[in-house]
């Protein structure tokens, strides 16, 4: 079922279609015309500079961007306004958000807020989800975090219970955004084989966006490069890591070389 | 002390008590919303647009209180989806519909001649002239309120930690924010006789305030702010009566009092005091 190759080979049971997707600022375009298709639990990185457009594209599929263009989701058109069904199926790790130190809320009760949706109304999210929770965490080394304020916990930790929080929604397409943005390196390796490890897991469709190619998950076989609003590239991750294609996008003389079968970056 | 209890056997101070409680309870449960979402100002649009709406009903004969809820409803109901809007940050929006209510009221003060006092009244509020009806509506909007809480507590608390990320997981995050701009307008248009338009900002804002020094548990956040609400309100009642100082500034001088003692005893701010290491395992 895993896509392998360029843009243009067989596509299997594609989740999310999307043709043409424009999104129009006053300011311009923040995407200019992306089409993309994804299939049933494939693992794709967007991968760009800063400005590229990654998180606007991540919103538009969310729901939360006015666009222009076709989106089909499960097969479904789409516009900004969503089912609670596609809404359900579709789980967002957001980029690093803010929270008061001071806010009533532990780490577990908010991996638990990710059920809330799942449940509906009048059902109490009862020991079957709390242990849910807590084995979520427990996979993610934080179960001893359970009863901290959320607040208090660090960047890294903070990040494990976004992405804790989203899993326990057991969504069809999870959107991360800069999952591994403002880690150090031992947390950011912990957080990427997390995700590895829940890609295997877990039998969902993955979308990573970052802008740190240097540090990609294993899974990750397929990478869409945005530049400018516009897809520069979409295909395997190997031919996406060039010194040519990456100096490009990054308007910076970037050089790639492997070792060992590892790749390293050397920039000035 | 004597001079209290036998104060208690007189119906208007039955009353006065009854609406303490629920003015206490009402203003103080919603301020948990208003303080978690960082939105001090809806307290103050509301009660501009209750203040307004009162002066208008009394400029074309209206019941004042109708027209108070009536315009506190639609201020909620413009409120919801202009904030919802990414262009124009809500803080915004409520700064201006704040000042557009106040043009209209003190307008409204300029047109009313006779009836000016009546209308000044509404700005301080007294909680010990509340008539019998005028209770039960109290009553019937802080009920209201109570069972939201109760019935939508886990929905609630997602769209506390982040409006966003609730909608994201299938939340009905819009009518859980929606009905609490109109339950805001409702009990915020009911208290405008008794704690005032004016002071009751502040009862919106101190008891989640309050419970905002204690606690990480949010059950535990809306009962000490409801408590410390409804305490605030007796305490003012009971100087008023003794010391024969107007209501409305002694309960808000008992809230001020509350939030200091909790900001002082705080145990989170001493236990978030000194930065603690964490070796990165
Ligand atoms: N509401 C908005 N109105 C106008 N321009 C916007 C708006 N939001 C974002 N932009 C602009 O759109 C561009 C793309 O933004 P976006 O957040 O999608 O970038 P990104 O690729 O996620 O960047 P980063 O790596 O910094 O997160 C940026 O140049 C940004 O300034
Ligand atoms: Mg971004």
């Amino acid at each position: 079922m895993k896509r392998t190759g360029a843009s243009g080979s067989a596509v299997h049971d594609p989740v999310m279609e999307l043709e043409g997707i424009t999104v129009r600022k006053s300011r311009g375009l923040l995407l200019d015309d992306v089409s993309l298709r994804v299939s049933r639990n494939e693992f794709v990185g967007i991968i760009g500079p800063n400005g590229a457009g990654k998180t606007t594209l991540l919103n538009v599929i969310a729901g939360f961007e006015r666009f222009e263009g076709a989106l089909r989701l499960f097969g479904r058109r789409e516009s900004r306004k969503r089912t609670r069904e596609t809404q359900l199926r579709i789980g967002y790790v957001p980029q690093l958000f803010p929270i008061d130190p001071a806010f009533p809320i532990l780490a577990a009760e908010a991996v638990m807020t990710g059920a809330v949706g799942r449940l509906g109304f009048f059902r109490r999210s009862g020991e079957a989800e709390r242990e849910k929770a807590m084995r979520l965490m427990e996979m993610m080394r934080m179960a001893h975090l359970a009863d901290s304020p959320l607040g208090q916990l660090s960047g890294g930790e903070r990040q494990k219970v976004s992405l804790a929080r989203a899993i326990l929604q057991e969504p069809d397409i999870l959107l991360m955004d800069e999952p591994t943005a403002n880690l150090d390196i031992a947390v950011q390796r912990e957080v990427l084989i997390l995700i590895n490890e829940l890609h295997r897991r877990e039998n969902m469709t993955f979308l990573f966006v970052t802008h740190d190619f240097t540090m990609l998950p294993a899974a990750m076989r397929r990478a869409v490069l945005l530049d400018r609003g516009r897809v520069v590239f979409d295909g395997d991750v190997s031919g996406a890591l060039s010194s040519e294609t990456l100096s490009g996008l990054f308007r910076y003389p970037i050089e790639l070389f492997e070792r060992n079968g590892r790749r390293y970056v050397s920039y000035d | 002390m004597e001079q209290l209890i036998d104060a208690l056997a007189y119906p208007p101070i039955q009353r006065a008590v009854l609406a303490c409680v629920l003015c206490g309870a009402g203003c103080s449960l919603l301020s948990v919303f208003v303080v978690l979402m960082k939105m001090p100002l809806i307290g103050v649009s509301m009660s501009h647009a209750a203040f307004a709406g009162a002066v208008l009903g009394m400029l074309i004969h209206v019941n004042p209180f109708l027209s108070g809820l009536i315009l506190c409803l639609l201020t909620a109901g413009i409120l919801g989806p202009l904030s919802d809007r990414t262009d124009i940050a809500p803080e915004n929006v409520l700064g201006i519909l704040f000042s557009f209510l106040m043009g209209v009221a003190f307008l409204g003060m300029g047109i009313l001649t006779h009836t000016k006092a009546e209308a000044l009244n509404l700005i301080w509020g007294s909680l010990l002239s509340l008539s019998g009806p005028h209770l039960a509506v109290l009553a019937a909007v802080t009920v209201l309120l109570v069972a939201f809480i109760l019935l939508f507590f886990k929905e609630i608390r997602s769209v506390l930690f982040n409006r966003r990320l609730a909608a994201a997981s299938g939340v009905p995050e819009r009518p859980i924010y929606y009905a609490l701009l109109f339950l805001t307008g409702a009990i915020v248009s009911s208290n405008l006789t008794t704690v005032g338009g004016l002071l009751i900002f502040a009862l919106l804002v101190q008891p989640g305030a309050t419970a905002l020094q204690l606690t990480y548990n949010l059950k535990h956040f809306f009962i000490i702010s409801a408590f410390s609400g409804i305490a605030a309100c007796l305490l003012g009642l009971v100087a008023s009566y003794l010391l024969d100082l107007p209501s409305g500034a002694a309960v808000v001088l008992a809230a001020t009092a509350i939030f200091a003692a909790a900001y002082v005893f705080s145990p989170k701010r001493r236990k978030a005091g000194p930065k603690k290491g964490k070796p990165v395992s």
